[in-house]
């Protein structure tokens, strides 16, 4: 029987002064808009039984056509200048710039972090513009690190009170928060960039390193059952497919056996907690490879930037960050494989795409908190 | 009228759609060619649990394509998939000599299955950038395939990662297609 577990995902609401709330309202008109014409345009097109019909529809079809394109650069032009004069606004009676209100309106951690991030990329000012494509260019060389970090940090600070006229004593407090935002997302940025090279790396069985680090994984999975030699069919027991792991890393390359390595050795109770439901006689499924499909959807979720929430919420991102972050996912997906009762492994892939719907799902609450918090009790 | 007619032929459902059965062993190269097929990225494929599926469009034909995992554990779900099949593409890698004879097995059940039966088949010799891969001929040869008198089959050389040898099969595919 498996043992029972807790999973607790706890949510800390917290109050939030969004001053950008006016926004919503015009995304919701224009989505409206659209879905009128376009009703409009699949009902025209839905009755052509005979000749006349089918003319009236054309020049219905093309009316709505035209309608909607005129419509619809009006929109954006409404929208551009009215965000403008909002902005306008907003900075002339608070006297805060953007950041500021940012920095000042939101709790720290992924709502700061993320909305900061928006407000840098969408800035019209060139000096802006230079100071972030510069800290792209170093994080993703994977040099955002160590004194050139702070240093980069502090020269970013320096340079945005220059741009936006603020005066350091006045406003200590942004200081301090807007160095953090630097920090965080340049350094998911570094992550993303470090993870890339680790998964660029095949898995080279010719590398003593690569080996020794495949041997480890099976220690600290199957302790109590020796490997009796290099190529075995041992190694299907932990879900790899054939007598030899080498050819299973595939695209993922050396961060999917680092992933495995991560989960089976920093949780090693939950790794081989996991390990027995994925080799339960009806609800199994081969973890290894299941392992290393999570790998590829982690970091699909890293680099659509939907699992900033997870990163932002936590310590500043690192590849250690990011095998926790696979660790939770490996976890909750085997709790959400076993609640789904899957007949079969054939279910893997629509089960997966659930599993991650719902994942994108819990990560748009910017307050969300995941943790991997989890007793085992085996009863 | 531009994007009006866009609109229209894009409305326009192809003629015929087509149901292909992509199988082989582990790490023939299924997934690859799958990718390759509806023009993906194939840089982060990794082992398939279960089965992909993809619908793409090619010659006015809308190609159902299953890809299912070649792991030992899924072989025996294969034949839940037979029902219905207009192509059987059967993926190799030219350069596992190890495991020929079990691929051979493989291939040899799946013709002699029932559901199966009078599918035209197209075999993939993936892999012929590898130095010790076999040729097409050489494969064709090992797995007896001349010897099929009952379907139409194609071998056809291919290197799935470079994109090589994939859209000459799927000529061949469309042309052979089972009449329904």
């Amino acid at each position: 029987m498996f043992g029972k577990e807790m999973s607790m995902r706890q949510t800390s609401v917290v109050q939030q002064h969004n001053l950008n709330f006016l926004n919503f309202r015009y995304y919701r008109l224009f989505i409206f808009v659209v879905l009128i014409s376009l009703l409009g345009y699949t009902f025209s097109s839905n009755n052509n039984s005979n000749v006349t019909n089918k003319s009236i529809c054309l020049l219905y079809r093309h009316f709505i056509l035209k309608r909607f394109m005129a419509m619809f650069s009006l929109w954006l032009l409404i929208k551009s200048w009215l965000h403008s004069l909002f902005k306008w606004f907003l900075r002339t009676t608070t006297k805060l710039c953007e950041l500021q209100r940012i920095c000042y309106g939101h709790m720290r951690g992924a709502g700061r972090f993320i909305n900061t991030e928006r407000s840098l990329n969408a800035s019209k000012s060139p000096t802006i513009k230079k100071l972030v494509a510069h800290l792209n260019e170093v994080s993703d060389n994977q040099r955002f690190l160590g004194e050139n970090k702070e240093e980069l940090i502090k020269k970013s600070v320096k340079t945005i009170l220059l741009v936006k006229k603020i005066t350091r004593k006045i406003h200590p407090q942004f200081v301090q928060s807007f160095s953090e935002c630097i920090d965080y997302i340049w350094s998911y940025k570094q992550m993303l960039a470090e993870v890339e090279v680790l998964r660029k790396t095949p898995y080279d069985a010719d590398n003593l390193e690569h080996e020794r680090r495949l041997d480890e994984l099976w220690h600290l999975l199957m302790p109590n059952q020796p490997l009796e030699c290099r190529i075995t069919k041992q190694w299907q027991e932990i879900g790899f497919q054939g007598d030899d792991p080498k050819t299973d890393f595939r695209g993922m390359g050396l961060l999917g056996l680092e992933n495995l390595l991560y989960f089976s050795r920093e949780y090693n109770q939950h790794a081989r907690h996991v390990l027995s439901h994925a080799q339960h006689p009806t609800f199994g499924y081969t973890f290894a490879i299941v392992g290393i499909n999570l790998t590829s959807m982690a970091l699909q979720l890293c680099r659509d930037g939907d699992a900033r929430t997870y990163f932002y919420n936590k310590n500043v991102p690192s590849i250690v960050q990011f095998h926790k972050f696979y660790c939770y996912l490996f976890y909750e997906f085997d709790r959400f494989w076993i609640e789904c009762k899957p007949k079969n492994i054939m279910e893997f892939s629509s089960i997966r795409d659930k599993f991650e719907f719902n994942i994108r799902k819990a990560l748009e609450d910017h307050s969300a908190a995941f943790k991997l918090n989890v007793t085992i009790d085996n009863v | 009228m531009g994007l009006l007619s866009i609109l229209k032929r894009l409305r326009s459902s192809p003629d015929k759609e087509l149901r292909l059965l992509l199988l082989g062993l582990d790490n023939a190269g299924k997934t690859t060619i799958l990718k390759i097929l509806s023009s993906e990225d194939i840089n982060h494929v990794t082992p398939t649990a279960g089965f992909n599926i993809k619908s793409v469009t090619s010659d006015g034909f809308k190609l159902n394509v299953w890809d299912i995992g070649g792991h030992k554990k899924i072989r025996p779900y294969w034949k839940n998939y037979f029902e219905n099949t207009d192509v059987l593409i059967y993926v190799v890698d030219s350069a596992d000599k190890k495991r020929l004879e079990e691929t051979g097995l493989e291939l040899y059940e799946l013709l002699s299955d029932d559901k199966l039966h009078d599918v035209p088949l197209l075999v993939y010799a993936n892999k012929q950038d590898l130095t010790d891969a076999l040729t097409a001929s050489e494969l064709a040869e090992a797995l007896g395939l001349p010897s099929i008198k009952n379907r139409a089959w194609q071998i056809q050389a291919c290197t799935a990662k470079e994109g090589v040898g994939v859209k000459e099969g799927m000529e061949w595919v469309c042309k052979n297609a089972k009449r329904k």
